[in-house]
């Protein structure tokens, strides 16, 4: 074996990734940043050089997936159509089927899910002050929103001037599964624990059907860190409020913005966690239970899908 | 001839019992065999307490686990 | 805002994200570890006219990121009620010294004698710890401590368990070691000799003992007892709905096993009681246990089946079958019926009653817990998972013992009373997991 005993941390620094990769109890961490979120690796495996090169694949995928549709990115696929002024823009086939994903969503909601709600953020400033904004500003912004009023065919987008775009609902996730998906189809048969910000997806079981365990952050007990989560495969996402709110009159204004009336959800809970197959199903359960406001655990039980709701 | 099928038989009937390649299941066949319901030890807590009538009115104790004592009721 | 039907935005998702990714997914198998999980109960078990127990129980388990478990548990219970004191029925009303020796109580004819002095509580603390190691090894140790007034257990405990191709397999050994000590009330009764009967003074209700009494009965002192316990063990996942254990169980005690409470009366040939003793058990017991058990997971429920066979060389031999049907009502409900068999033979030194004619054994107990017995269980439970996952369940059972004759006659007077009453119970539990 040729691990590195002890916790020295071999570190990559190139122009295109910069990663490193810990050795631990029978498995490596590999650790990096992207997407504003710290994002780690795991990968069962003792050989330090398969840990280095699985976890160089996710750096790069991530900073390409985020490269591509950062809206604070200026030459990013979103700020061009966001910048478009209502003329037509070509997309490709990712482009299509993360916007065709995002109508689903919007489908499946009744409209609760809109990628194009982002700018109702604008007059809401989440700071636990209590500045509550003037109805008429709200009112004023959602004349700028509306998913139905987009035009997508498989080769373009109209978006209409005024408008824009943010895919900071499903970008990490979709980020998630698309680094797992890879290194699934690559390295066959070595378990990877994908986590993004805790966005999880676990590729495969590990050898000796091992569970993986995995931290995640507990809006309760944000002094004792942590809750810990058995997995052993499939996917896990997390939404919350944790800390993003205003309180005027004793009242809690949550930073889940309802796109119909861009007010914010009425008692949402502090935090909804969903397990499902992928990462990108479990992140879009999670925020539309949030969505459901008092209603969230009676949505989730319905659905059939392992959950855990704090409030 | 016939003797010597049967013992072809039976000796096909033992490798296929004895061999553990027709018995288990892979990794991701265990989606039931992980319910909680399903664990041996599942409603530990009925058990010890069934145990514990039993061991107190009955006299054998054990099999499950270890008999044990534990108790002046019996 | 409303969303569509049960279920159907999940499965739309589950489609969409297939689409936009492109790869087959993996079915997620996750659980969330609280700090601590918790398993309390309260249990009611009541005899009819006869004892009745209450018993709590406390169950703490926390999961550490290693895999390895935790487990502390809390068992409170209170006894109180009569109990069979092994005496046989007469068909005249018998007096009995209570075990402290400063009072009696009187049984009417006809009836079995009951001891009503019964009233204890029992305080029981255990704790374990499962430590998984070299990917395929499980080892636990754990140890436990129960006292209660008379009664004081000590032990520890071993177990060691290996998986085997891709855990489907696995074998298991474990070792346990039990010290028990008993300080009866009253101090610890000679075996097999009388017990000094006082006389009933109706009419002032007391109860009067002859002089010879202060000389004292050969009542002192306490006793103990070891039992050391091994266990082999095989479980087996069949396929994809069954699994399968089987144990074997050798279990060797020895020292003071008699029930210093419990007496067996000596009869003449026309039945009548010319002496009460108190009863006598051999030192030594070698106990063995074969174990098999199997659960099947039906799509909507579990068939769990087990059958302990069970030999030792008091030449009790016993078969238990118990089985539990667990029907899902849906996601969040389940029954659960219960059924148990139980059928023992009765141990070498078993006596209903002695006969004054034949020579006093060495060893002899009328306790019909040591003789030829069947016993049934039926029971329900239902259980419910509430919407913060917390889940709780409610039980109840009926449990009946119905003691036989092992050939003995019944001489004279004998032959007109129930010498083998049956025992019926209720069990009542209540369970609260959080």
């Amino acid at each position: 074996m040729t691990v590195n005993q002890g916790n020295t941390a071999a570190t990559e620094a190139s122009s295109a990734a910069a990663f490193s990769i810990h050795p631990k109890d029978g498995f490596f961490l590999g650790a990096f940043e992207a997407m504003a979120s710290p994002c780690e690796i795991l990968i069962d495996t003792s050989d330090p050089l398969l840990a280095r090169h699985i976890t160089e694949l996710a750096c790069r995928e991530a900073q390409r997936i985020e490269a591509k549709y950062s809206r604070y990115r200026q030459d990013s696929v979103i700020s061009v159509i966001n910048q478009s002024a209502g003329s037509q823009v070509a997309i490709d086939d990712e482009t299509y089927r993360l916007l065709s994903f995002a109508d689903t969503c919007y489908q499946l909601s009744d409209g609760m899910f809109d990628i194009t709600s982002g700018v109702l953020g604008r007059a809401w400033k989440f700071d636990g002050s209590d500045n509550v904004p003037q109805a008429q500003a709200i009112k004023a912004l959602l004349s700028h929103t509306g998913w139905q009023r987009v035009a997508v065919t498989a080769q373009s987008i109209t978006l209409p001037a005024g408008m824009q775009l943010d895919l900071g609902g499903i970008g990490k996730e979709y980020a998630v599964d698309r680094v797992a998906g890879m290194l699934a189809a690559q390295i066959e048969g070595v378990s990877v624990v994908v986590n993004f910000g805790g966005d999880i997806q676990v590729t495969c079981r590990r050898q000796h059907d091992k569970p993986w365990f995995i931290g995640i952050e507990n809006p309760l007990k944000t002094e004792q860190g942590e809750t810990l989560v058995k997995i052993f495969q499939g996917g896990l996402a997390t939404s919350g409020d944790a800390r993003r709110f205003l309180l005027k009159e004793g009242k809690r204004y949550s930073h889940i913005l309802n796109p119909k009336t861009g007010y914010p959800v009425e008692n949402p809970p502090r935090s909804v966690t969903v397990a499902a197959d992928t990462c990108t199903q479990a992140g879009l359960l999670s925020t539309l239970a949030m969505l459901q406001g008092k209603d969230a655990e009676a949505f989730l039980a319905g659905q059939g899908v392992t959950h855990w709701v704090y409030r | 001839m016939k003797r010597k099928l049967v013992g072809i038989l039976v000796l096909m009937g033992v490798t296929q019992l004895s061999g553990c390649a027709s018995l288990g299941v892979q990794p991701w066949e265990r989606d039931l065999l992980a319910k909680d319901e399903m664990a041996l030890g599942a409603e530990g807590v009925d058990l010890g307490l069934d145990d514990h009538i039993y061991f107190s009115k009955e006299a054998t104790s054990g099999g499950r686990s270890f008999a044990g004592g534990g108790c002046g009721c019996n | 805002m409303q969303l569509k039907n049960k279920g159907t935005v999940a499965t739309a998702l589950a489609g969409a994200a297939c689409a936009l990714l492109g790869t087959p997914a993996v079915q997620a198998e996750e659980e969330m570890l609280k700090d601590w999980k918790f398993d309390t109960a309260i249990l009611y078990y009541g005899e009819t006219d006869r004892v009745s127990l209450a018993e709590g129980v406390i169950s703490a388990t926390k999961t550490n990121d290693d895999d390895s478990l935790f487990n502390v548990k809390l068992v409170i219970d209170t006894l109180t009620g009569a109990s069979a004191n092994g005496a046989v029925a007469q068909p005249y009303a018998q007096t009995f010294s209570r075990p402290s020796g400063k009072d009696g109580y009187v049984v009417k004819p006809g009836e079995t004698p009951l001891d009503d002095t019964f009233r204890d509580t029992r305080v029981q603390l255990s704790g374990s710890w499962m430590q998984p190691f070299a990917d395929t090894w499980r080892g636990t140790g754990a140890v436990n401590f129960s006292r209660e007034y008379d009664y004081m257990s000590l032990g520890v405990s071993g177990l060691l368990e290996k998986d085997l191709f891709m855990r489907n397999t696995t074998l298991s050994a474990g070792l346990s070691f039990q010290f028990d000590s008993i300080d009866p009330v009253g101090g610890k009764p000679m075996t097999m000799t009388s017990m000094l009967t006082p006389t009933y003074n109706e009419a002032d209700d007391l109860f009067d003992w002859d002089d010879d009494y202060e000389e004292g009965e050969n009542k002192d002192g306490s006793d103990s007892k070891t039992t050391t316990d091994l266990i082999l063990g095989v479980t087996q996942v069949i396929n994809r709905r069954m699994l399968m254990q089987f144990n074997y169980g050798l279990s060797v005690v020895d020292g003071y096993m008699t029930d210093p409470y419990k007496l067996v009366s000596v009869v003449d040939s026309s039945g009548i009681t010319q002496d009460v003793i108190y009863e006598g058990r051999p030192d030594s017991r070698t106990k063995h246990s074969f174990f098999w058990q199997t659960k099947y997971a039906l799509d909507n429920g579990v068939v769990d089946v087990s059958y302990r066979y069970a030999t030792d060389d008091w030449e009790i031999d016993s078969h238990t079958i118990d089985s539990r049907f667990r029907f899902n009502l849906g996601d969040n409900n389940y029954i659960q019926p219960h059924l148990r068999y139980y059928q023992q033979s009765a141990a070498d030194f078993y006596r209903p009653f002695l006969n004054q004619s034949d020579a006093t054994p060495m060893y002899a107990s009328a306790d019909y817990r040591v003789g030829e017995m069947t016993a049934y269980t039926v029971g329900l439970k239902y259980g419910h998972k509430m919407e913060n996952g917390h889940e709780w369940a409610v039980r109840a059972e009926y449990y009946q013992q119905d003691p036989k004759n092992a050939g003995f006659d019944e001489p004279g007077a004998l032959a007109d009373l129930d010498l083998y009453p049956s025992v019926k119970a209720v069990i009542l539990q209540f369970n609260y997991h959080f």
